[in-house]
């Protein structure tokens, strides 16, 4: 088996490949917000990756070079804008949901416990509306934008690893009716927050 | 090297919800000073408790072997990451505050170092061979936790941190699961070395000859493998300047205070 060089060091080669599968799977699945030419080109790499692991791993080595998985494969998506507290906002009319990006939840591994606002409460931007608790640390999450809480999303009490298993989609944190829409544009579009990602990855 | 500010405690136990708001109050200020584009050094706090039981955020009461509404010390369900914890005397509790922006932005290299520290500790001092168990964050002998981690992380200040049990008194840990791990023990270095054997004549040497000597051992130790592990310069801050805050009383789950 190729040893891939983990993002977190204590983490076995087995545990690396299981996050590298589910990774792959989540990539093939096409996604909202990304052109169908992106979609196919995912699809496409992630099926003959699939196969190289499945096939010869020690030929396939030289595949996997020696750098964090999460620079490699973390997933920014178009449409979204991102603050550098990787949280990102969806727009969509008077409704703003936020969750926390790929690059984040890969960083925090398993997330294991979520705590999310009441509706009605009032968050500013760079105010923390909830935390996420994985491997013993509890971490705030940061609100991108002002506004008041909508909705939050209640899944994630009974399933924190959403956050982890589709953290733009099915886990989505909270939605909020934006109170400041200024706030949106001091936020990154996605090739900003790809660089941003790839620029503190690489100071630390 | 960064500068770190030490409030040096290790002989006094004191209430949880004092060195609580200790910390909240400092990480309250430190965070005011980040929004000015300033900033103060690192903390450390380390201390004693008296004895008082502790709950992370994902925390079940199920891991609590008592009633709550009869609970014999104080339960606090506090904002840190990790299942239930007992905190006591004879057990040193360290708490770094620590901006991890200046050391790596990285939860679980943050974690591993922590251990790293206790780890060292019992190596060069005790020759106790300690370990990490994979997905069970704390440092292990064998299958006995001897320190336990948990920490809270806001705009990337950690606090909360590692209490490693020195003389504790293990008993009050069989009213609880400790960590919500269930198959496994809680040890300490004093049930490790055994009780003090006073020379025999044949030049073999103790460790330690009373518990005060093993807390000042541990503790010197662990000030030394923190302070090189995080590359501190250490500065000792007088006591008299750390501020309490208002308590949250949703966060005491008991009657009692403690």
């Amino acid at each position: 088996m190729p040893t891939i060089h983990p993002t977190h060091p204590f983490r076995t080669d087995q545990a690396n490949i299981e996050r590298l599968t589910s990774l792959l799977l989540y990539l093939g699945q096409p996604k909202r917000g990304s052109t169908e030419k992106d979609n196919m080109a995912l699809r496409l790499w992630a099926s003959s990756t699939a196969n190289a692991l499945g096939v010869s791993c020690a030929s396939k080595a030289h595949l996997f070079p020696s750098f964090s998985l999460s620079r490699c494969f973390s997933t920014v998506l178009d449409g979204l804008k991102y603050a550098t507290s990787h949280e990102w906002v969806k727009h969509e009319g008077s409704v703003a949901t936020i969750g926390i990006t790929d690059h984040a939840q890969d960083h925090l591994g398993e997330v294991v416990f979520v705590e999310l606002p009441e509706p009605g409460v009032s968050v500013s931007k760079g105010g923390s509306f909830g935390a996420v608790e994985s491997v013993k640390a509890t971490s705030d999450v940061n609100s991108p934008i002002s506004g008041e809480v909508i909705e939050v999303n209640s899944k994630l009490s009974e399933s924190p690893g959403l956050i982890n298993s589709s953290p733009y989609e099915e886990g989505w944190m909270v939605k909020l009716k934006p109170s400041s829409p200024s706030d949106l544009e001091s936020l990154m579009g996605p090739k900003d927050y790809t660089k941003f990602c790839e620029e503190e990855d690489a100071a630390h | 090297m960064f500068r770190c500010e030490c409030f040096d405690m290790y002989k006094d136990v004191v209430p949880y919800s004092v060195a609580w708001s200790w910390q909240k109050s400092i990480v309250k200020e430190r965070q005011a000073l980040m929004e000015r584009n300033e900033d103060c050094s690192d903390t450390l706090i380390i201390l004693q408790h008296h004895p008082v039981y502790t709950l992370g955020t994902a925390s079940s009461e199920e891991n609590l072997n008592f009633d709550i509404k009869d609970a014999p010390y104080s339960v606090y369900r506090t904002e840190r990451g990790g299942e239930v914890t007992y905190h006591g005397p004879g057990q040193l509790v360290m708490y770094p505050i620590i901006n991890l922006r200046y050391h790596k932005m990285d939860l679980h290299w943050y974690l591993r170092t922590l251990e790293e520290v206790v780890i060292r500790v019992l190596s060069s001092m005790f020759s106790i061979k300690a370990s990490r168990l994979e997905g069970f964050t704390g440092v292990w002998v064998g299958d006995q936790k001897l320190a336990a981690i948990g920490i809270r992380v806001s705009k990337w200040i950690a606090y909360h941190g590692l209490a490693l049990n020195v003389t504790t008194d293990l008993t009050p840990f069989q009213r609880i699961v400790p960590c919500g791990i269930r198959n496994r023990q809680v040890g300490s270095i004093k049930g490790l070395l055994g009780e003090p054997r006073y020379s025999n004549g044949n030049g073999t040497e103790d460790i330690y000859t009373d518990a005060c000597q093993l807390m000042d051992i541990t503790h010197n130790s662990l000030l030394k493998e923190f302070f090189e592990i995080f590359k501190f310069t250490l500065h000792h801050r007088s006591t008299s300047d750390l501020k309490f805050q208002e308590e949250e009383p949703s966060s005491l789950l008991t009657g009692k205070h403690s």
